[in-house]
């Protein structure tokens, strides 16, 4: 059963193509909608469905591959990996660790007490929580599972 | 490996006496995608017409598969497309007798990818190609180009005037080209860098007639941000310069720079300076390209732009 991927990209992110790609699948993947073992759209398809590059795919799939994300079986195609799931928790705990420790640098050198940061931090938080309540649409990112169904 | 699309010292002057290519260096390898990007009168479109072979250089070379085709046999030509920016089809034909026609200069000629190319944009096989809408005029026109089955693709403004749907559809349709023919390689000059930014693996910028800078796409985003400073002081210290700034703006205790971030680390000197904030924002090639040529009121002024190199530093006090 080969899932098709809804991938989005933002043009205005400024954020490399294969990046961005690279991005979503971790994110499917930290979020339980794609798991170990399911198969992944190959490179042609990809590429073709998004109108990018086939290079810039190919770019995408090694670096996943690399970081453990995906593994490719030999004329089968690629499929998600099956620790994928712990390793893209734990990139995701390093991105937050890059963001907090840019925030504790700004923090610093605007002379704010390590409580109010907390707070702020907490604040923000919240808002963006309630503002996801607030909000109908679903987030940018969907997936469509390809599945025969057969008298399910 | 030797380039499929080269030029060196490239040089054209047109009899008015205005130099439209000055010394243009391209080297361009199989399989590429090559965003040629610049601002109107940067030499783009001469640039293009002198490698497919259109007009005559006054200086220097240009090869397409090994050899000029300004003086290239039949042969040698078909193997390449080139799709200009205006009307280039015999318009009292219908996109049939066009396929029809253009059957006889090709060898690889594709008849059935002519016509499917045309079901999936939805043109009309039979009616005259004048009487199609301007978008559709210039999908028919890339229809027969990608029908001949080119091993290299030249496009001049290929999305221009597209709306975004069949922009989209064009896009999608080079990629089926660059999927289907192996190795197909295309050189296509554009001003809409968000459509580069998933189809190009290269992209140069132009400015009076040369290649100014060139890098991966991916490498410009990766590594190119718009830096801002700000000190407490009024005014930054007269030595100050951001590490990796290509170009910079300072305005009261604001610099603002272009630059290339290769390091993460690379700030934390600035970063360190007592009261000193640093901002660091993404670009998209969008803004990297106005970044690039926003140098100094000299454009507001109607005054040709400074020529910079990657390691010139342009330092101006601009207008907010």
């Amino acid at each position: 059963m080969a899932t098709q991927l809804h991938l989005q990209l933002d043009e205005r992110s400024g954020v490399p193509v294969y990046r961005q790609i690279m991005d979503q699948i971790k994110y499917y993947v930290a979020g339980g909608t794609l798991r170990p073992g399911d198969q992944i759209p190959s490179i042609r398809e990809l590429a073709g469905t998004m109108s990018v590059n086939p290079t810039t795919v190919v770019k995408a799939y090694t670096e996943l591959e690399n970081e453990g994300i995906i593994e490719k079986r030999h004329g089968k195609g690629a499929f998600i990996a099956p620790r994928a799931h712990a390793l893209s928790v734990t990139e995701q705990e390093q991105a937050l660790r890059r963001s907090a420790k840019q925030l504790a640098v700004e923090a610093t050198q605007l002379q704010v007490p390590s409580p109010k940061v907390i707070t702020v931090v907490r604040e923000e938080l919240g808002a963006l929580s309630s503002e996801k309540h607030g909000d109908e649409s679903p987030t940018s990112f969907s997936i469509v599972r390809n599945t025969q169904v057969t008298g399910n | 490996m030797k380039p499929v699309i080269r030029a060196r010292r490239l040089g054209k002057i047109f009899r008015n006496g205005s130099v439209a290519v000055n010394g243009l260096d391209l080297q361009i390898q199989q399989g590429e995608v090559y965003g040629l990007i610049g601002r109107n009168g940067a030499g783009k479109t001469t640039a293009l017409k002198l490698l497919a072979g259109l007009l005559r250089a006054d200086s220097g070379e240009a090869e397409i598969l090994g050899r000029s085709l300004w003086n290239a046999p039949r042969e040698h030509r078909q193997r390449i497309a080139y799709v200009s920016q205006g009307q280039q089809v015999p318009e009292w034909m219908t996109l049939e007798d066009l396929g029809r026609y253009a059957s006889h200069f090709y060898d690889h000629w594709d008849p059935a990818l002519l016509q499917e190319q045309a079901r999936r944009w939805d043109i009309p096989m039979g009616t005259a190609v004048n009487k199609l809408s301007g978008g559709n005029q210039r999908l028919a026109a890339l229809c027969v180009a990608m029908a001949a089955r080119p091993e290299v693709m030249l496009l001049d403004e290929p999305a221009a005037g597209l709306d975004p749907v069949a922009r989209r559809e064009l896009n999608g349709c080079l990629i089926q080209a660059l999927l289907r023919v192996e190795g197909c390689t295309i050189l296509l000059s554009t001003h809409l860098l968000g459509d580069l930014e998933r189809l190009a693996t290269k992209a140069g910028i132009l400015d009076r007639g040369r290649v100014v800078a060139e890098g991966s796409v991916e490498d410009w985003q990766r590594t190119m941000r718009r830096v801002q400073v700000v000190f407490a002081e009024p005014e930054p210290p007269r030595d100050f310069a951001i590490p990796g700034a290509i170009k910079s703006v300072s305005l009261g205790p604001v610099v603002t720079a272009l630059a290339r971030i290769i390091d993460p680390q690379q700030l934390d000197g600035v970063r360190q300076r007592p009261g000193v904030r640093v901002n660091v924002f993404p670009l998209t090639l969008e803004e990297l390209f106005v970044d690039w040529f926003s140098d100094s009121a000299s454009h507001a002024r109607g005054e040709p732009a400074a020529s910079h190199s990657w390691r010139e530093t342009v330092t101006a006090v601009g207008n907010p």
